[in-house]
């Protein structure tokens, strides 16, 4: 009895209280690191579809303002209250001055990408590795003129008036080009939300050619 | 108070004391209030880049609605138009913060300044071609609250008219 009553009144090791508190606040850690973590891996996997927006909106702008700056005239078709439109793009063949080329460009909604010439833009977007719940649409692809209002461009108050006042020579090879994406998570567990981030690219393009006398001297 | 208690106090064998956990748990707590503060500048950051890719958006687009308006739509004799209008540029909301208030919305103040004739004594009938200077202005919050710091993107384009 004397040797028990020894060994328990001994101190090395731990006590009850502070294994537990031990356990209490290694579990607060961890619990912590988890969801920081976690936190983290979602801001990594957002930044990265954001990324991904970008990068395919940035070419898309860019390579159909190329095709405009080129063009001698385009023709959109697709109508005002439609956010998708069909734009045929008219340049002159750089070999021959009495031909020209055409580029047609428009979206495919079912695989959510732009078409040229009936080959998509660029073979990476929508990526091919998106993971359960994961999906980009193509939610605008429009070119109106500049200052015009329809359901999907909205201009600035100020543009539209300016538009008014301007000459149509100005107005007839002024673009505004308006592309937005939409990427969507949908939740897969019970305790996920749905999440969706919409980005719009704009640009502005005046096609030079349009009223460059060179085109008349070349044409005719 | 007896000497053997007060020497099992002081035995350190095997366990923790008070001073130790309350300094375990402030280096815990000083390194996640320095990770969070890392990801919310990060993240703040991005925001900036972000509102910046939209600046230099508009500052382009603005660039070629002044390269639109030599070409086609510009008379020299307009010297009001030739003037520019820096200080008194049309104002473009550049984000949104908070959708319920629309008192934490960013806006920036789009401008041009006077269109400079440039006579390279190429044509023979006076100017060549025209530089064009157009600026984005806006305020990003500052790391202060209530401090705020401008930015400002600023392009430079030329055009010829398109009677040349």
């Amino acid at each position: 009895m004397n040797a028990l009553r020894k060994r328990l009144a001994r101190e090395d090791g731990w006590t009850f209280i502070e294994a537990t508190l031990a356990v209490v606040i290694m579990s607060v850690m961890v619990l912590g690191l988890t969801i920081v973590m976690l936190a983290f891996r979602e801001h990594l996997d957002r930044s990265w579809a954001v990324r991904s927006m970008d990068q395919y909106g940035n070419d898309v702008l860019e390579n159909l303002t190329h095709d405009l700056r080129n063009a001698v005239d385009i023709e959109v078709a697709g109508g005002d209250n439609s956010p998708y439109h069909r734009v045929q793009v008219k340049f002159l063949n750089p070999y021959s001055h009495d031909r020209f080329d055409y580029n047609n460009w428009r979206v495919d909604t079912r695989s959510n990408r732009v078409i040229v010439n009936n080959r998509e833009l660029q073979p990476y977007f929508p990526p091919r590795n998106l993971r359960r719940g994961e999906s980009y649409v193509i939610e605008q692809f429009t070119l109106t003129p500049y200052g015009k209002e329809t359901l999907f461009a909205k201009p600035e108050g100020w543009e539209r008036a300016d538009a008014l006042r301007r000459d149509p020579k100005f107005t007839n090879a002024a673009y505004e080009i308006r592309f937005k994406i939409r990427y969507n998570r949908n939740a897969m567990y019970t305790d996920d939300v749905n999440w969706s981030y919409t980005r719009e690219y704009f640009n502005r393009v005046y096609l030079r050619n349009k009223n460059l006398i060179v085109k008349k001297g070349i044409t005719d | 108070m007896d000497r053997n208690s007060i020497a099992r106090m002081r035995d350190d064998r095997g366990s923790i004391d008070f001073v130790q956990l309350v300094v375990g748990l402030m280096i815990v707590a000083i390194a996640c209030v320095g990770t969070f503060q890392a990801l919310g500048f990060g993240y703040d950051h991005l925001n900036e880049q972000m509102r910046y890719r939209k600046a230099l958006s508009i500052a382009r687009s603005y660039l070629e609605y002044w390269q639109g308006r030599i070409h086609t739509d510009f008379h020299p004799s307009d010297m009001q138009t030739r003037a520019g209008n820096f200080g008194r540029g049309p104002r473009i909301k550049l984000d949104e913060g908070d959708p319920a208030t629309t008192t934490d919305d960013i806006y920036c103040t789009v401008e041009y300044g006077g269109l400079q004739p440039v006579d390279q004594n190429t044509t023979g009938i006076g100017t060549d071609y025209w530089n064009i200077n157009v600026q984005v202005i806006w305020q990003e919050r500052g790391h202060n609250r209530g401090e705020f710091e401008e930015k400002r993107i600023t392009l430079f384009g030329s055009m010829v008219a398109a009677e040349l």
